[in-house]
């Protein structure tokens, strides 16, 4: 019973519809998460480029 | 004449005919021929009059349409026509009862996701119970300033997108921020109003009280809150600790090597105490050391007591710093999970730190960075505090500088969490109010960007503790330079008319908050956070203290509005920056020469613009079209910033954005963008940190995408794949392999299992 059971523990998959976490910053503040923006703000976020040295 | 008239709801008033005469003269304004003399608003308001029947009551619509009567029959067509469209637009906020209701209908049955009203703040989470309860409160509270308490037009431009008046909803209500002296608030220890809470005696307990002063403190305004001087604040905690953990070790030393008892040993450690008058401190051991051996007789050596000093020194030491940490550790997890404001957000939580170079200090400043950057429970990023590194010449900012190495750990650490931001006393608008040892003389920013420095109302009091932003409104400046069409004078010309709008607006609110008492704020002012409320009784006015804080207008869109005026943002041409320098300083002199009229603190806000950044261009899209590189995107730019999407160099943008932030006394901040490789060369991120500080930057930092995988806890840079557990956005991965990636990184979350 128990080795069944832990056989099956170890087929089970996880993270099944689990996004990804972006942090940004906007403002000043930081968002844990892009899925929070304004529609506003996630258009600003999507467009900005990087910036070379 | 008629004495009497009836408004809309049935209510009879006294007749005032200078409500006629400010009704024409506005619509006048809005037009720009026609101009009316003193005497011609006179003249046509008396015509008004005139017209009214003097033996019946009129109401204020037929009032309204004699003003349409008279203007025509007099000439003045276009102000006619102004005036119709003003009449216009009040009866349809007479009628938005019913929109107030459909957006309560929206708010109720829609979620976050698929509304972006309930994404206006994306530190408030409005899909739980209390976060849609505070949009309905917000909501209602916009609805009714919007129509009973702001004057007419100030009212119209808000609705309109002329300006934005930020968190209108506590028009009635509060102050934005403040800059909290923990120093001072702990003494003797204070209360939150629910009970008093005795001057704290370890560095665990400074760093819970700290939060709470925070979360009260949030309560009672509509803004952040934020400790300028955290370093010095959390210093007299370490040493607290040290204090205690050094008689401990004492004991302990005393207990082993004479082979006492506990009680025995106590009583050594309390005769030393009574004997002698200075206490162990890290920064000068020396001093108790010297006191200690003059402690010594025949069974206890100087010999033993020399190493018994030694032994405690040490330990005390190494338990403090651990302490330390445990409290920096304590404080970052506090400030990212306790609720305020009825539980929808946690505070907006700022701390201001780096220049304090006592011993204790840089232990708090080391541990907070060390906490920082190991992250929360499970790995992840810390929202809260916004964490401000202040970089000071002399003391941090080069090799052989005594907090060079925390500058150096304060770059690693914002290199992998995006925290701390870093801020400059050396420029030289910050460095003119700088008197070294003084913290209450050092720049300080607040959250998203605040700056409260200078004070026309008390030159003597140019401080940050206790002070703050009472309100700001930001003018909607893209607006101003489409409707320039290319006409410089006439864009100053109206950018004048909307500043004025806008002082007699802030006036306004500001009047609204003198109304109110320090009972009104048990906190801010009853336990005397804010400057010269200490003085005050609880049913004492706040209006004269309040002075202190400042009355903010802020700009969105510099880039847009240059390109309207000259096909150009200042990113593209050097004559569009010259110009765009010409603006905001325009806008600056504008404040000052307010400030020194009225003596309050005017000052130019470099807007943050969360909410603001779709609300105008949306308006404006509808008014004008899509014009390019003006109006077609989502979002005007942020401030005095080079667009977002506009490729350039790291130092270019710094270059171009630093004399901007001489301009914004209310606040600025400029960023850098880097990709994940690059940010890893600490040498690079600090080399460009240098040159904000060299160019005169105020406040600055460094964007890098910082990703995490919540399934295998993974942070860094993902792009489609996870590189630790291979697997994409939504895609599952089996236990097993969780399993085996935890035996090498012990910090996979079991969360998900």
């Amino acid at each position: 019973m128990t080795s069944t059971n832990a056989m099956n523990q170890e087929d089970k998959m996880v993270g099944q519809d689990v996004g990804f976490e972006r942090i940004r910053r906007i403002t000043g503040y930081l968002v844990g998460t892009t899925e929070r923006f304004n529609n506003a703000k996630r258009a600003e976020e999507r467009d900005r480029v990087k910036h070379g040295i | 004449m008629t004495d009497k008239i009836q408004k809309r709801n049935g209510t009879v008033v006294a007749f005032d005919s200078v409500k006629i005469m400010n009704a024409i003269s506005a619509a006048n304004k809005a037009v720009e021929a026609e101009t009316m003399t003193p005497t011609d608003l006179l003249f046509l308001t008396e015509k008004v009059c005139n017209k009214l029947p003097k033996d019946e009551l009129s109401n204020v619509e037929q009032v309204q349409d004699y003003v349409e009567e008279t203007l025509i029959q007099y000439g003045y067509t276009k102000t006619a026509k102004a005036y119709i469209l003003y009449r216009a637009d009040h009866t349809k906020i007479r009628n938005s009862e019913g929109d107030l209701m459909e957006i309560y209908e929206r708010l109720t049955y829609s979620s976050a996701k698929d509304e972006d009203i309930k994404r206006e703040n994306a530190n408030i989470d409005a899909d739980t119970a209390m976060g849609t309860m505070l949009k309905y409160g917000s909501e209602g509270s916009k609805y009714f300033i919007d129509n009973y308490v702001l004057p007419k037009d100030i009212a119209a431009a808000h609705m309109n997108g002329d300006i934005h008046i930020h968190d209108m909803d506590f028009y009635m209500l509060t102050e934005t921020c403040c800059q909290i002296d923990l120093i001072r608030l702990f003494k003797d220890g204070f209360s939150t109003g629910h009970g008093h809470l005795n001057e704290p005696q370890s560095i665990r307990s400074y760093s819970a009280l700290a939060c709470i002063a925070i979360q009260a403190n949030q309560n009672e305004m509509h803004g952040g809150q934020s400790i300028p001087n955290f370093d010095y604040a959390m210093a007299g905690g370490v040493a607290k600790t040290y204090v205690k953990e050094y008689f401990k070790a004492l004991k302990a030393f005393f207990r082993l090597k004479l082979g006492v008892s506990a009680c025995k040993a106590d009583e050594l450690v309390v005769k030393i105490k009574s004997k002698i008058k200075v206490k162990p401190t890290m920064s000068e051991p020396d001093i108790f050391n010297e006191a200690l051996l003059k402690c010594a007789d025949e069974k206890m050596t100087e010999e033993f007591l020399a190493s018994a000093d030694a032994y405690a020194c040490e330990t005390a030491l190494d338990l403090t710093e651990k302490e330390t940490y445990q409290a920096m550790e304590a404080l970052v997890h506090n400030l990212n999970t306790m609720n305020s404001r009825a539980g929808a957000q946690v505070p907006f939580s700022s701390i201001n730190y780096g220049t304090d170079t006592s011993p204790e200090a840089r232990m708090v400043i080391r541990n907070l960075l060390l906490a920082t950057e190991a992250g929360l429970g499970g790995g992840e990023t810390p929202i809260f505090p916004v964490q401000i590194f202040k970089v000071k010449d002399g003391i941090n900012y080069k090799d052989g500088d005594p907090n060079y190495d925390l500058f150096r750990l304060a770059i690693k650490t914002s290199a992998q969490r995006l925290f701390p931001n870093f801020s400059f006393i050396d420029a030289p608008f910050n460095l003119q109010y700088y008197k070294p040892g003084d913290y209450n003389t050092e720049i300080a920013y607040m959250g998203c960007r605040t700056r409260v420095m200078g004070n026309v109302y008390d030159p003597t009091r140019e401080v940050t503790c206790g002070r703050g932003n009472l309100s700001f409104t930001s003018i909607n400046l893209p607006r101003i330079g489409i409707e320039a069409k290319g006409d410089i004078d006439k864009f100053y010309e109206m950018l004048d008319e909307k500043i004025d709008l806008v002082i007699r607006q802030l006036i306004h609110r500001f009047k609204i908050q003198c109304t109110k008492k320090v009972l009104n704020y048990p906190f801010l002012m009853g336990q005397g956070i804010w400057i010269d409320s200490e003085d005050l009784d609880y049913e004492d006015s706040v209006a004269e203290v309040l002075k202190h804080g400042t009355l903010s207008v802020g700009f969105i869109g510099l880039a847009e509005t240059l390109k309207a005026l000259t096909g150009k943002h200042h990113g593209e041409s050097e004559e569009a920056q010259k110009l765009g320098l010409e603006i905001i300083g325009h806008m600056r002199k504008r404040m000052d020469d307010e400030s020194k009229k009225t003596g309050l603190n005017f000052t130019l806000l470099a807007t943050p613009a969360e909410g603001l950044s779709g609300r105008f261009i949306k308006m404006d899209q509808k008014k004008y079209g899509k014009m390019e590189g003006i109006t077609d995107r989502e979002y005007y730019t942020n401030s005095f910033h080079v667009p977002v999407y506009y490729p350039i160099k790291a130092y270019k943008k710094i270059e171009l954005e630093a004399p901007y932030h001489a301009l914004t006394n209310a606040g600025h901040i400029s960023y850098v963008e880097l990709d994940g490789d690059t940010c890893k060369n600490l040498e690079a991120f600090e080399k460009i940190i240098k040159y904000m500080k060299e160019k005169g930057i105020g406040y600055g930092s460094i964007n890098h995408p910082v990703d995490r995988d919540p399934v295998c806890g993974y942070t860094g840079v993902i792009d489609e794949v996870c590189p630790r557990c291979g697997r994409r956005a939504g895609e599952a991965v089996s236990v097993e392999k969780l399993r085996e990636l935890r035996k090498r990184y012990p910090n996979v979350p079991k969360c998900c299992e």
